[in-house]
């Protein structure tokens, strides 16, 4: 419960950070840190365009979208206080509830029948199949290094083995960073500011939405960010105290709010093609993770 | 009981001549009558063996046969529950689908008659216990499959299809004889029985192989799939559906049931299995996601399920090997949890491409498009089916991919290295798996179902009739009743397991209850994301009762002649994953590039197409070698009657000459 609290909190600020962040790094002084969320309430007030060619499945997918990242944010604790939702093996059903969203997301594009959204369903189907991977044995070895097949217990048992694991869990922290900024189609992968359509990815998925439903998708946009600083977070909480870990989940997520901002900020995006090489490797540090996993559980021979 | 079984088969033998002299218009009105009269009896039996009444009796075969062992235990019941239901709706959808053909009552006949005698003998397959009696049950099986794959017989392209699907389930046939030989050579017995006596004494590895590669010839695990490539796309839709469904699911059946009298060597086969099935389901969902014929991509869809059914397989054996029963048990659980799972959404997928591809005449997905305006039920029906097959939550997909899932992370817990990456490098299998049917289903229903009609069709698709419908929303209500009750059918599972085995394990372990509890939150989950889809649209529908809504053209990006060939094809869609995975996947292509000096270009032609890997770079290079080297021989047919009778008198002289001689060659 805590949990959903703190990431609807972290989400008003994330998006906002991130674009303060790149103004600044570009000289400017840029809009206020809330102007995102602002945006969204401007935009739930306003009508909506829809296409001739879209059928229901346009009218309901946002709604769909919005209700699986709600869903998959109940799944996520908090230190020690659990998610609203919990059971063994919930991490599974944080991926596959993200899955039901993205998969809506996709169709709704497809429904426009529209000669570009096609192209953003396309990647953004392609690059979170490779992102899927890493997640999964990411976990599996977090899994294998606890004991636990829960997120909240796997998240309270990582750090009482070894200090080795704090490696481990940085690297866990880099993964989850890039898969956060894959699903949000951000900078290496995706330049969320770009102009041009062909090289879009998730902005030209949602080309034909507008009012209500497009803020339902910002909004979920910026809830998943919360969502995987939250993961973070949790890798590193271990056993803090609420006094303490309540301003540090808030530090934590400036402070990703600020790294992805610089990254946006001092780096190309990379070619199209690349894209799915550079996913692929977030796999092998996966592997690297669970070979760490095997060494620090003495498995490895 | 055995009055029971007895009536059932011989009413289904009546109805095959009654079938003969009905009118064409009533023939599938006999066939639902004995389908549902065969279904109610077995399962009836079925639903007892569940409950812990198993059904014994001898039925007594004779000189040839002897005494053949029939018995309905739990994991037949599972498999006669899902036939049975599969066969209903298969009946129900097909009788309408087949209704454009009644003026052709020799085809009719034809088809239902094999229908009667393709469930009873699908059925009778899961119930004997006899190695002679299964081979004869099983070939009756397989003709009539094939015999029903070929409704169309005038196409030329679907008796190829159907000549080579024979053949591929023959060799199926093959490897099975050899196993039931090789095991009645060792014990003398052709009972089921005789598979304990063997593997207790000699080696466990050979005999399952084989026995492997003849089911998984049947159930398409690669590099044995290619004949249900051929069969499902060739077959009448209600066919493809229950073939898809369920045939192939009694390989899965006999892969089960021999390994249930596997006494060791199980780390390895498990091992094996879980190889041969992770690159199964990659391999199969791979040309899932490329190909364009609606019904191959439903085929190359259940090459990829038959995979993940046989990681299911695969863990329980590593359980078994490594003595952690609840590996054992989410392991197999889950395998025959995906059974049903797959059966109800893959019999769906079919019906509602069935449907498609009889209104619009094509199976092509670039050739429809936007047929959600016209056939709305079918697409929502469709839409249902894909996002169960992709495994996601609030349908029942998602159910036996969890168990698959927590199956492997347990097995990661194992203390053998070893098997830990082979089990961690088999859930990133899963995962990619996984991220692929999403691709590959958006894609295909994307195409068919949203955007722009991509052709103009001369009679306008409609909506199929309700009574087609019928068996869909049957099926959809029992992909319900798994997503939103799976702990009802998880301890059913856990029955059919514990029943099944002969080891040590047959105590249900007590971490099973909690699986149990679990899968009834997840779907509490589901209820719950129901409610929040619903509530967020509430929420919607009130803001935007009071706006504006503005209908417009899409977005163009300041083009305005656009047309709906325009739109992103489905073949683009999956361009840059083919790509990437070009040494899999082969695209050929067929063009003819310009000319230097060509000023003024003709109207040419563009085409491309999959090879499925498989055949295109082994069997297609072995049978060319084959036709190749036959060419040497092609004098001996050379037409003329005498050399004919010729070659007959050679072969008797030569046969008198070693009797008279005595020589044994």
């Amino acid at each position: 419960m805590l949990s959903l609290l703190l990431i609807i909190l972290a989400a008003t600020f994330f998006t906002g950070i991130i674009i303060r962040t790149k103004s600044i790094a570009s000289g400017r002084k840029g809009p206020g840190v809330f102007q995102p969320i602002k945006d969204v309430v401007r935009l739930f007030k306003k009508g909506s365009v829809f296409s001739e060619t879209t059928s229901f499945v346009f009218q309901i997918a946002p709604t769909i979208y919005f209700a699986s990242v709600f869903v998959a944010m109940l799944v996520i604790p908090f230190g020690q206080s659990k998610g609203l939702i919990s059971f063994n093996g919930d991490f599974i059903f944080f991926a596959y509830i993200l899955g039901i969203g993205k998969f809506f997301s996709i169709i709704s594009a497809m429904d426009t029948g529209s000669s570009f959204e096609g192209m953003g369903a396309s990647r953004e189907a392609l690059y979170s199949m490779f992102a899927e991977p890493a997640f999964f044995i990411l976990m599996g070895s977090l899994a294998l290094l606890t004991g636990y097949t829960s997120f909240q217990e796997i998240f309270s048992a990582l750090h009482l083995g070894s200090s080795i694991s704090y490696a481990l869990a940085v690297m866990a922290a880099f993964v989850f960073l890039m898969i956060a900024m894959i699903e949000n189609s951000r900078m290496p992968l995706d330049d969320p500011k770009t102009h041009l359509e062909l090289t879009m990815v998730h902005e030209v998925m949602i080309l034909d939405n507008s009012g209500f439903d497009l803020g339902l998708i910002l909004t979920a946009g910026y809830l998943k960010f919360a969502i995987y600083g939250a993961i973070i977070f949790n890798l590193f909480s271990g056993t803090i105290a609420y006094e303490y870990a309540i301003p540090l989940f808030f530090v934590m997520q400036l402070f990703l709010a600020f790294v992805v901002g610089m990254i946006e900020s001092f780096m190309a995006r990379f070619r199209m093609n690349h894209n799915a090489q550079f996913i692929v490797v977030l796999s092998s540090v996966s592997l690297l993770i669970f070979f760490g996993a095997l060494l620090v559980s003495g498995k490895f021979i | 009981m055995i009055e029971l079984i007895n009536l059932s088969w011989i009413m289904a033998l009546l109805a095959m001549v009654t079938i003969y002299f009905v009118p064409a218009n009533t023939k599938a009105s006999i066939t639902k009558i004995a389908v549902f009269s065969n279904s109610i009896v077995t399962s009836y039996l079925a639903i007892l063996a569940l409950i812990g009444q198993t059904t014994n009796f001898i039925f007594a075969g004779g000189n040839l046969l002897g005494d053949v062992l029939i018995r309905i235990d739990g994991l037949s019941a599972w498999f006669i529950l899902i036939i049975n239901f599969t066969c209903i709706t298969g009946v129900l959808y097909g009788s309408e689908y087949l209704k454009a053909y009644t003026n052709t009552a020799k085809k009719l006949n034809l088809h239902w008659i094999l229908f009667v005698l393709f469930q009873l003998s699908m059925v009778w397959v899961c119930m004997i216990q006899h190695g002679l009696a299964f081979l004869i049950v099983w070939e009756i099986m397989s003709l009539s499959s094939v015999l029903l794959v070929i409704f169309d017989h005038n196409n030329p392209k679907i008796i190829k299809a159907g000549i080579n699907y024979l053949i591929q389930m023959h060799l199926s046939i093959v490897f099975l004889t050899i196993g039931f030989i090789w095991l009645y050579f060792q014990t003398g017995s052709f009972s089921f029985e005789a598979f304990a006596t063997y593997f207790a004494t000699n080696s466990n590895v050979g005999l399952f192989i084989v026995f492997f590669v003849g089911f998984g010839l049947k159930a398409g695990f690669i590099p044995l799939h290619s004949g249900l490539l051929q069969g499902d796309p060739a077959a009448p839709s209600h066919i493809a559906g229950i073939m898809s469904g369920v045939l192939v699911k009694l390989g899965i059946y006999g892969i089960i049931r021999v390994a249930s009298f596997l006494v060791n060597d199980y780390l390895l086969l498990g091992e094996i299995i879980l190889t041969v099935s992770v690159l199964t389901g990659l391999f199969g969902i791979l040309n899932a996601a490329v190909h364009r014929n609606l019904k191959k991509m439903l085929a190359y869809c259940t090459i990829e399920n038959i995979g993940t059914i046989g990681v299911g397989i695969g863990i329980g054996l590593i359980g078994l090997g490594n003595n952690s029963p609840i590996l054992y048990y989410l392991g197999f659980g889950g395998a025959l949890m995906h059974v049903l799972n797959h059966s109800l959404l893959k019999s769906l997928l079919f019906f509602s491409a069935g449907s498609v591809s009889q209104h619009t005449n094509t199976s092509d997905m670039e050739k429809l498009g936007g047929l959600i305006k016209q056939m709305p039920r079918t697409g929502i029906v469709f839409l249902i089916a894909a996002i169960g097959i992709c495994g996601l939550p609030p349908f029942n997909g998602f159910i036996s991919e969890f168990l698959i899932y927590t199956g492997l992370i347990e097995g990661i817990k194992l203390s053998n290295s070893n098997e830990m990456i082979l089990l961690s490098v088999s859930l990133a299998g899963m995962s990619v798996i996984g991220g692929l049917s999403i691709l590959t289903f958006t894609k295909t229903f994307g195409t068919v179902f949203l955007g722009n009609a991509r052709k103009t069709f001369i009679i306008e698709p409609k909506e199929v009739a309700t009574k087609m419908l019928i068996p869909q929303y049957i099926i959809i209500l029992m992909i319900l009743s798994v997503a939103l009750f799976p702990q009802f059918y998880l301890q059913l599972i856990g029955i059919v397991i514990s029943s099944l085995s002969q080891t040590s394990i047959s105590v249900l372990p007590v971490e099973f209850a909690t699986y149990i509890s679990i899968l009834q939150h997840i779907s509490m989950y589901s209820i719950l994301f129901y409610c929040t889809v619903l509530f967020f649209w509430g929420i919607r529908a009130l803001v935007l009762k009071e706006k504006t809504k503005v209908i417009d053209t899409t977005w163009q990006n300041g083009y305005s002649a656009s047309t709906a060939k325009m739109q992103y094809t489905g073949k683009s869609f999956s361009k840059s994953l083919s790509k990437m995975f070009n040494f899999i996947v082969i695209e050929r292509k067929h063009y003819e590039e310009l000319k230097a000096g060509e000023i003024f270009p003709k109207t040419r032609k563009h085409a491309s197409h999959y090879h499925d890997f498989f055949e295109f770079r082994f069997i297609h290079v072995i049978t060319n070698q084959l036709i190749y080297a036959a060419n040497y021989f092609k004098f001996f047919q050379n037409g003329r009657i005498q050399s004919y009778v010729l070659y007959g008198i050679v072969f008797i002289l030569t046969i008198f000459i070693l009797t008279v001689f005595n020589i044994a060659i």
